[in-house]
């Protein structure tokens, strides 16, 4: 092992003193400079230009608006709606999410022959950019030349193309089929993770108790994957929140405003409105919503993480 | 843990703007207007001069031509080609120029000059090259109307179309008809029979995807052709008049909810854009639609499809069969102007080849009308033979010069039309849905713009 | 025997449902695949075919030697479907594997010191410097595209491999620095003991005892910090201008959305995306799932 390899140096007692007192901070710094200068600043003018006027078609006027920007986005036409579009997709995505990992890794955790195929493609779709899984699934959802439509049409099952990303409902349902097919891999591999952790002794002595492969499932395995869960629910969440990628490509928001996520508005905001006083203060208010859900569910976690 | 995180977060949210710290807040968008130079003379470039010209994909390898045989007439200008997707052009462009890094030419659309004009971010062509009142005195009036603001003209144009209402005649036919409709009670009343003679599923179909640039330009040309005359959508003072019942606007929404609850329209229109909505007339599959009418040339092409040389333009049905044209335009951009004189002739040259005339013909324009099909603002070339020719291949040359000259320019211009376009595609999406009547979403049209004019 | 009837149900069952499971992942890839074999008046059909009825190969050849496909040559200029963004598909490819592959050397060598520093040593700000850094990543990054705009633009580095590199290395630490923490936090630290009791200072210590022992994590890390900048798509599409630094992403998504570019060359352009990813998804699941697996199992 390695040990055999290391080097017996012995410094001069000074030196190596100071070496490791400021070894921690030596080793923090390149990282720390990066994202000091990719966060810090981008956030100062973030902040900054969230309080003044700055639409981009009134070049001229810049004045000082405190939280007009953050009042005119909160009372806004899209706000409520968007907000409640968002929470409802949030719920469906994460939801979907968490049962697409559950059964995925329940299966590759057995041996089942068939399950090997998955073992191998089970990481594509995380492997590709969320941009070209949108549009890979907005073609395949086409109300045109669709495969998707032009296999159920061929199978008899549906007798005319259903329009799938025109139709209120069916949209969302779209974007949240693509948003599982995308992010459901890594839920997968980390409740997987989980689930080889809980050791088979127990259920073992749950079956010779008479306990039913759903009873195992809901008494054991749940409680026990409870952590890992929470902390796929927090990440899931962000994303979920967060996603923009996939509107933008599959449905620009439409139809009527079904899809208009609150982060579409934020990008709507600058580039539509061309206000970015008002782009910049929704995004620090969809910053905000995340931290306080996150933070809600640290609470609610009941291992902490490390080094707290 | 938390506490920490949170004390993090505050300090690094709320500390830090009291720093008054000049930042490059006021570098952000715009260059403020300065006082133009007297026109520049028609002196020969005398330096090398550079410049990139930024276009939405459309027939590259023409204009990649084109530019060949701009540079071998002027051999001290190099003009440098980048082009981005149609669907993305207007975001893309304002992310360059809210960060001080546009392009010297680019293409621009009545659609939006209003608010790139009053950004500061283009420059007015007739102060800066001679020619362009010539230009723009052949030139139609929504053409000229869409390309001035504020009195200056801003651009030259090569392509100026108007939105067409077009049919399938062979499935016309079929439905027992021999003359297309000419009112929206007609269409509805082909459409119906068309669908229950089994001819069509969907017999109506539009391309109004949240995404796509023509969908205000359709909708408003039906409520154009119900007007019997003058505006339609706002007053002299740009005041909204069309929230009233049995207004254009009312009846209009009303006829497309009646089409859509009885399945005359494809659901899917409010997803299609304009190529999936050429190649399914292409297919037979709907025999009623409202285009650009440049795709009249695709869809009669030879071998094209099944029914090529069948699809025929009709006048909008309505009351006045008014329509809306459009118009695109070569534009310059301030950082031409900060350039200096030398840029600035080069500039005027561009745009005396591109949009303008080369010994008295309108070379390019006239290109991509002979080779694409694509309308032209200027007039005189309605009575030029080839384009007669060439259009007479695949349309009926009367039928778009009479519609051609009911097109009238968008209503609205202004700073903030785009911000209520956004905001409008969502309401007639919804109206259609029935999500809510037709009165709210007028009402809803009309309070948007209302709150969008007020702010100072 | 009715036990043995239950079980051959539930068999069956679960193999359908792999099934399904299988083309639901599988299926959008084997369809994008599928069509860059065909002519795009086929994929025009209604229904298309998931086979291809007349397989060919001239969408590869424009997009690799401009060479226009006969097809294409019937329909002539007008509306001829044809972009230049398709050939731009492997140059834009070779950036992103480029720019990919540099971010991952910057986290390996900022972020491995960084984690071990977290985890091991006791220093002053080491709360308060890992949520600053864990915090960085809350930001939406709509709300912060066009400062990294402003930044990269005064640095006088727009429209060039080196700011995306910075920006997804911005991007990225956070997350490996992260996952690294946790990692060692889950490694014994008898070895690391033993050899501080031989002398070692705490770098050699990292350099040849830690690194060594997580080198799954290494590689999961590089994995992960790989792929997201592979696949970032936002500041890629704001600070890139022209095919000099152009990535894939920003260029598949630019001819996906563009009207006049045939689905043939669009879906030659997704399959030549997908290569790295999927080359890289198949071959280092092991590494993947390992890493991943050891980080999430704390304590």
């Amino acid at each position: 092992m390695s040990v055999e390899n290391a080097t017996q140096v012995k410094p001069r007692r000074s030196t190596s003193r100071f070496f490791e007192k400021f070894y921690p901070y030596g080793s923090v710094l390149p990282a720390l400079l990066i994202i000091i200068l990719f966060t810090i600043f981008p956030v100062i003018y973030a902040i900054r230009v969230s309080v003044y006027q700055n639409i981009l078609t009134k070049p001229n006027s810049h004045p000082f608006v405190g939280l007009k920007n953050f009042i005119d986005v909160i009372t806004s036409y899209y706000f409520k709606t968007a907000l409640v579009n968002t929470a409802i997709y949030t719920i469906a995505a994460v939801t979907g999410v968490i049962i697409f990992g559950l059964i995925v890794a329940s299966l590759l955790n057995t041996k089942i022959r068939s399950v090997n195929a998955l073992k191998i493609i089970i990481l594509l779709p995380w492997a590709v950019p969320a941009v070209v899984a949108g549009l890979m699934w907005k073609w395949i959802l086409n109300s045109d030349f669709g495969i998707f439509n032009g296999i159920l049409y061929s199978l008899g099952l549906i007798k005319s193309y259903i329009p799938f990303l025109a139709d209120p409902v069916l949209a969302k349902f779209s974007l949240v089929m693509a948003h599982i097919w995308k992010e459901g891999p890594l839920a997968t591999i980390f409740i997987l993770a989980g689930l080889q952790l809980i050791p088979n002794e127990l259920y073992e002595s749950a079956k010779i108790d008479g306990g039913g492969g759903l009873r195992l499932f809901r008494h054991i395995t749940l409680p026990l994957l409870r952590p890992i869960l929470l902390v796929v629910v927090v990440y899931e969440t962000m994303t979920a929140i967060l996603t923009f990628d996939l509107i933008y490509v599959m449905t620009g928001g439409g139809p009527g405003d079904s899809t208009a996520l609150i982060s579409w508005f934020a990008y709507a905001e600058i580039f539509k409105f061309l206000n970015l006083g008002n782009g910049v203060a929704l995004s620090i208010i969809i910053a905000l919503i995340t931290l306080v859900l996150i933070i809600l569910y640290m609470r609610a976690l009941k291992t902490e993480t490390t080094i707290y | 843990m938390k506490r920490i995180l949170q004390v993090t977060m505050i300090l690094v949210m709320v500390a830090l703007p009291l720093v008054g710290c000049a930042t490059p807040a006021t570098q952000v968008a715009t260059q403020v207007a300065t006082q133009p130079p007297a026109a520049a003379t028609q002196a020969p470039v005398a330096t090398q001069v550079a410049m990139d010209f930024v276009v939405w994909s459309y027939g590259i390898e023409t204009i990649n031509d084109n530019i060949k045989n701009f540079q071998a007439l002027n051999p001290d200008i190099t003009i440098t080609l980048k082009d981005y997707s149609w669907l993305d052009y207007h975001d893309t462009m304002v992310a360059a120029f809210a960060a001080n890094n546009p392009p010297y030419l680019l293409y621009g659309s009545d659609h939006w000059l209003n608010e790139w004009a009053a950004a500061g971010w283009l420059a007015p062509l007739d102060k800066y090259c001679p020619n362009i009142a010539g230009y723009s005195k052949e030139v139609a009036a929504y053409a000229l109307q869409g390309m001035t603001y504020n009195g200056a003209v801003y651009g030259v144009s090569y392509y100026a179309d108007d939105l067409d209402f077009m049919y399938n005649d062979t499935l016309l036919k079929q439905g027992g008809f021999t003359a297309a409709p000419t009112t929206l009670d007609e269409l509805y009343t082909q459409a119906k029979e068309l669908k229950a003679k089994g001819v069509n599923e969907y017999p109506i179909i539009f391309a109004w995807s949240q995404k796509e640039g023509a969908f205000p330009e359709a909708w408003t040309s039906l409520v154009f052709a119900q007007t019997e005359s003058g505006a339609s959508l706002f007053d002299d003072l740009l005041n909204p008049i069309f929230n009233v019942e049995g207004s254009s606007a009312f009846q209009v929404m009303e006829w497309l909810r009646k089409i859509y609850v009885e399945g005359l329209l494809d659901p899917a229109s409010l997803s299609t854009a304009e190529i999936d909505q050429v190649k399914s007339m292409q297919a037979g599959a709907h025999t009623f639609t409202i285009a650009p009418q440049y795709n009249m040339a695709e869809l009669n092409k030879p071998a094209s499809g099944d029914f090529a040389g069948q699809f025929k333009i009709a006048l909008m049905p309505g009351v006045s069969h008014s329509n809306v044209g459009y118009v695109r335009f070569y534009a310059m951009t301030q950082k031409v102007v900060d350039a200096g004189p030398d840029y600035i002739a080069a500039a005027c040259k561009f745009m005396d080849y591109f949009g303008g005339k080369t010994d008295g013909q309108y070379v390019v324009v006239k290109r991509w009308a002979v080779e694409n099909g694509l309308g032209f603002a200027q007039l005189p070339l309605f009575d030029d033979p080839d384009i007669i020719a060439a259009f007479g291949q695949w349309g009926d040359v009367d039928m778009i010069k009479q519609q051609a000259i009911l097109a009238r320019a968008k209503e609205g211009m202004t700073p903030w039309y785009g911000s209520w376009d956004v905001f409008t595609r969502a309401e007639i999406h919804k109206g259609i849905l029935g999500q809510q009547t037709s009165m709210e979403t007028l009402n809803n049209m009309a309070g948007n713009w209302d709150e969008l004019k007020a702010t100072p | 025997m009715r036990i043995k009837q239950r079980a051959r149900i539930n068999s069956i069952l679960t193999n359908l449902m792999v099934v399904i499971l299988i083309i639901y992942i599988a299926g959008p890839f084997v369809w994008v695949i599928s069509a860059s074999f065909q002519g795009e008046n086929e994929l025009l059909k209604k229904p298309p075919s998931f086979i291809p009825k007349n397989p060919t190969t001239d969408n590869y050849r424009y997009v690799f030697t401009g060479q226009v496909p006969t097809s294409y040559e019937v329909k002539g200029q007008l509306r001829s479907r044809i972009s230049q963004e398709a050939r731009l598909i492997a140059p834009a490819l070779k950036n992103s594997f480029i720019i990919a592959i540099t971010v991952l050397a910057i986290n390996l060598l900022f972020a491995t010191p960084a984690a071990y520093a977290f985890a091991r040593l006791r220093w002053k700000f080491r709360s308060g410097s890992y949520n600053f850094i864990l915090a960085s990543r809350l930001m939406p990054a709509m709300a912060i595209a066009i400062p990294y705009y402003m930044i990269i633009q005064s640095l006088r580095l727009m429209d060039s491999k080196l700011s995306l590199i910075l920006v997804h290395s911005a991007l990225t630490i956070p997350f490996s620095i992260w996952f690294l923490t946790m990692y060692i936090t889950n490694i014994p630290r008898d070895l690391e003991e033993a050899g501080q009791v031989d002398g070692c200072n705490y770098f050699q210590v990292l350099k040849n005892i830690v690194v060594p022992l997580i080198i799954p994590g290494l590689v999961a890390a590089s994995a992960f910090a790989f792929m997201t900048s592979y696949n970032e798509f936002l500041f890629a599409r704001f600070l890139t201008t022209s095919i000099a630094s152009q990535t894939g992403p920003v260029v598949l998504s630019s001819i996906s959305g563009n009207p006049d570019a045939s689905y043939s060359l669009i879906s030659v352009c997704l399959t030549l995306g997908m290569i790295p990813p999927i080359i890289l998804a198949i071959s280092m699941r092991k590494w993947l799932t390992e890493g991943l697996s050891s980080t999430i199992t704390f304590r």
